[in-house]
């Protein structure tokens, strides 16, 4: 194929709607992240999350026949996942990185193990008749030309990806909730001394962010494609992990990051075509995020230093103001 | 009165945590495969002397062990300087790509071409590793999501290497060649003229390759290292506590870079037993399954370096052992990921052991009509956690 024509196969309407599918499940793990780095309590077992309600909504649409009973089960077991790792890190003190390296390995086991259960098969759910989620068509958008294929047709999970990211920065910005869970992500013990309940906060930040990336599962296996696979997240939980840094914590920017890896994802397929290495291509946004995080490290440290030098003036002319 | 002195020593009482966290969650294993398998009993069976019942299987065993005890020290190094990190699989993957393409391309005898791969698997290791070592150290850049990240671009480099530059042109699958004799690791039993028959056994059946010795060097090194240089006081020292640490005069941001640094030389030498011992040619996926294995050991042998070999070859024969049930069972090897991730769970809750406890002095102190002793209980729990992996 020659350059121009994938050029222009990248700059189509059609690629811009893919890369917003890619990146769906990343925004919604992202989302879940994000929430929980805010609050301090580092969730690592998105991916985890993800798969077990990934298997979920397959499994229980394809037994009630109902696509939208699988997908509150699916929600469901995510929650109930970020429920057993909060338990283990926040009541029985088990360290929270390895209890959500624990429930990752839980998730990937126990999802290949009920589905060679069920169906007999260890690589993908194929033999279920599962449901999928809707399209959605925009009126009016739809009708735009360029405007329309990149925004109208997609499934549901696409548009509430940035609906749970409206509510998410709502949440997070506009209510006593959210002050609280930036406050106990801040400074505990700071937290802690004005009567917020530490441990209560970072459980709810955690079920929230389980409620989150359990979206980012079901985009996968009943939206995205319409089956589950052994590992199929194959990440994704991770990358929405990275994205919260390269976002710079904020939910806005998460979702900007998490499209930035969607649109690396979605480049790499077509410049496979021009013999451009797709493994070069995924390389960079992991590559950017390790630049972000040094970045941002370096920033805190300037902010801090500068705090500490603005408090040192004050003493200074508190004290000066003494002695005169 | 002895007995509960006994009890309360720490070294025991961390023991008795480990024996009883396996002990749970092979409980379970067995409860779950009575509920799914049509034969449980020879199912669990196959899955807990399966690797001892033919030399090739205990051979495999073995193998997986020699990985798993690397990766354990990696990790235990790590942990012990109370720093966390994630990235043993990409600087395993650096260790097989680098020594891969030494078994591979360096025309030279075996008596150097493999000596050489190991420096060079174990120098890209060391390089992997201080990244995220320098990044936490300089910027208190997060090591978690720096390590993750390294893991994400090693792997793509590896295929990318793999695919572009070794893979034969044309080949349907992405694989190097089949390492020359000269690239692969020799089996651990010297081809003597005395030893010949038992050479040839393992050489055909199990092969076990010297490796073995080189990682039991490498537990020796690693104990050294901790307990007897000045180095390894300041890694004890920074995982104690970081501040008392740097207010002894101990330079911290040294001794992390290192510490990730050497943790990265060994995962690199594990990542080099994968190409150059067990598959003996580079393939795409070859650190599958083994990312997070490291931690495992290093928690089930509570980051003592003289325990890894122990807890390496436990749960090394765990893995087997679910491999073994799987083929001659109808119970996948799976459940074995389950049963890890329980004892990960139990092993890491430091409240579980205060709270059976708590259970048993109330129900006590119930029949006894004790009511005082209950706040004292209260008491001893607080005490209890301390110790943060």
């Amino acid at each position: 194929m020659s350059f121009d024509v994938v050029l222009r196969s990248i700059f189509s309407a059609v690629f811009f709607a893919s890369v917003l599918r890619i990146s769906t499940p990343i925004i919604l793990a992202a989302l879940g992240g994000l929430i929980t780095e805010l609050s301090g309590a580092i969730n690592i077992a998105l991916e985890g999350i993800m798969l077990v309600s990934a298997f979920t909504g397959v499994v229980v649409s394809a037994y009630l026949h109902n696509t939208l009973l699988g997908v509150l089960a699916g929600i469901a077991a995510g929650v109930l996942i970020a429920a057993l790792l909060g338990y283990f890190a926040l009541y029985l003190k088990a360290n929270i990185i390895l209890a959500g390296t624990a429930v990752n390995i839980l998730a990937t086991g126990g999802t290949i193990f009920l589905l060679y259960v069920l169906t007999g098969d260890k690589g993908n759910s194929s033999t279920l008749a599962s449901g999928m989620a809707p399209n959605v068509h925009i009126p009016l958008i739809k009708e735009i030309p360029f405007i329309g294929t990149v925004l109208s047709g997609h499934h549901i999970f696409v548009y509430l990806a940035f609906v749970l990211t409206a509510l998410l920065a709502t949440l997070l910005y506009r209510t006593r909730l959210g002050t609280h869970i930036r406050a106990v992500g801040e400074n505990p013990v700071a937290a802690a001394s004005l009567g917020i309940d530490v441990r209560k906060t970072q459980l709810i930040a955690l079920l929230i962010s389980g409620f989150l990336a359990s979206f980012g599962g079901l985009t996968m296996s009943m939206a995205y494609l319409n089956i589950f696979q052994r590992e199929m997240t194959a990440g994704r939980g991770f990358i929405g992990l990275a994205a919260v840094y390269l976002g710079g914590r904020k939910p806005w920017g998460t979702v900007l990051a998490a499209i930035i890896f969607g649109f690396a994802d979605a480049l790499s397929n077509q410049l496979g075509s021009l013999n451009i290495p797709s493994q070069l291509v995924q390389m960079i946004p992991y590559a950017v995020t390790i630049l972000a995080l040094a970045v941002y490290a370096v920033r805190e440290q300037t902010l801090k230093r500068e705090r500490q030098r603005k408090f040192q003036e004050q003493e200074e002319h508190l004290l000066k103001g003494e002695t005169a | 009165m002895k007995k509960t002195s006994l009890l309360q020593r720490p070294a025991v009482r961390e023991v008795l945590r480990v024996l009883l966290a396996i002990s749970i969650a092979l409980i379970i294993g067995f409860i779950i495969t009575l509920l799914v398998s049509k034969e449980p009993f020879e199912a669990y069976k196959m899955f807990l002397i399966g690797p001892l019942t033919r030399l090739n299987r205990a051979g495999e065993w073995i193998k997986e062990s020699i990985t798993l005890m690397l990766l354990g020290l990696s990790v235990a190094l790590v942990f012990k300087a109370n720093l966390f990190s994630l990235g043993a699989e990409g600087q395993m993957l650096m260790g097989a790509l680098t020594s891969g393409v030494i078994a591979l391309f360096v025309p030279l005898p075996g008596y150097l071409r493999i000596p050489l791969a190991l420096v060079v698997a174990g120098a890209s290791g060391f390089i992997w590793g201080a990244i995220p070592g320098f990044l936490k150290a300089k910027l208190k850049a997060n090591e978690i999501v720096s390590t993750l990240m390294l893991n994400a671009i090693a792997l793509r480099f590896y295929d990318y290497i793999l695919i572009f530059f070794i893979k034969r042109p044309g080949a349907g699958y992405n694989a190097s060649d089949c390492f020359p004799k000269d690239g692969v690791l020799p089996t651990f039993i010297p081809n003597l003229p005395f030893l010949q028959d038992v050479y040839q056994l393992f050489n055909t059946k199990a092969n076990v390759t010297i490796m073995l010795y080189i990682a039991l060097i490498a537990v020796y090194v690693v104990w050294r290292l901790m307990f007897r240089t000045p180095y390894g006081y300041e890694l004890r020292m920074l995982g104690a506590n970081e501040n008392f640490a740097s207010y002894g005069g101990i330079d911290t941001k040294r001794t992390i870079v290192l510490t990730f640094a050497i943790s990265g030389i060994l995962a690199g030498l594990a990542g080099a037993h994968l190409g150059m011992g067990i598959h003996q040619k580079l393939i795409a996926n070859i650190t599958v399954s083994l990312a997070f294995e490291g931690i495992v050991v290093a928690l089930l042998a509570r980051n003592n370096p003289l325990m890894v070999p122990i807890s390496a070859l436990a749960y090394g024969y765990l893995r087997a052992g679910a491999d073994i049930m799987e083929r001659s069972a109808d119970v996948s090897r799976e459940m074995v990921l389950i049963i890890q991730a329980l004892i990960i769970l139990l092993v890491t809750a430091e409240r579980i052991l205060p709270m059976i406890k708590q259970r048993i002095e109330t129900r006590k102190n119930m029949s006894a009509g004790a009511p005082l002793a209950a706040t004292q209980e209260q008491a001893n729990i607080s005490e209890g956690g301390n110790d943060v992996i």
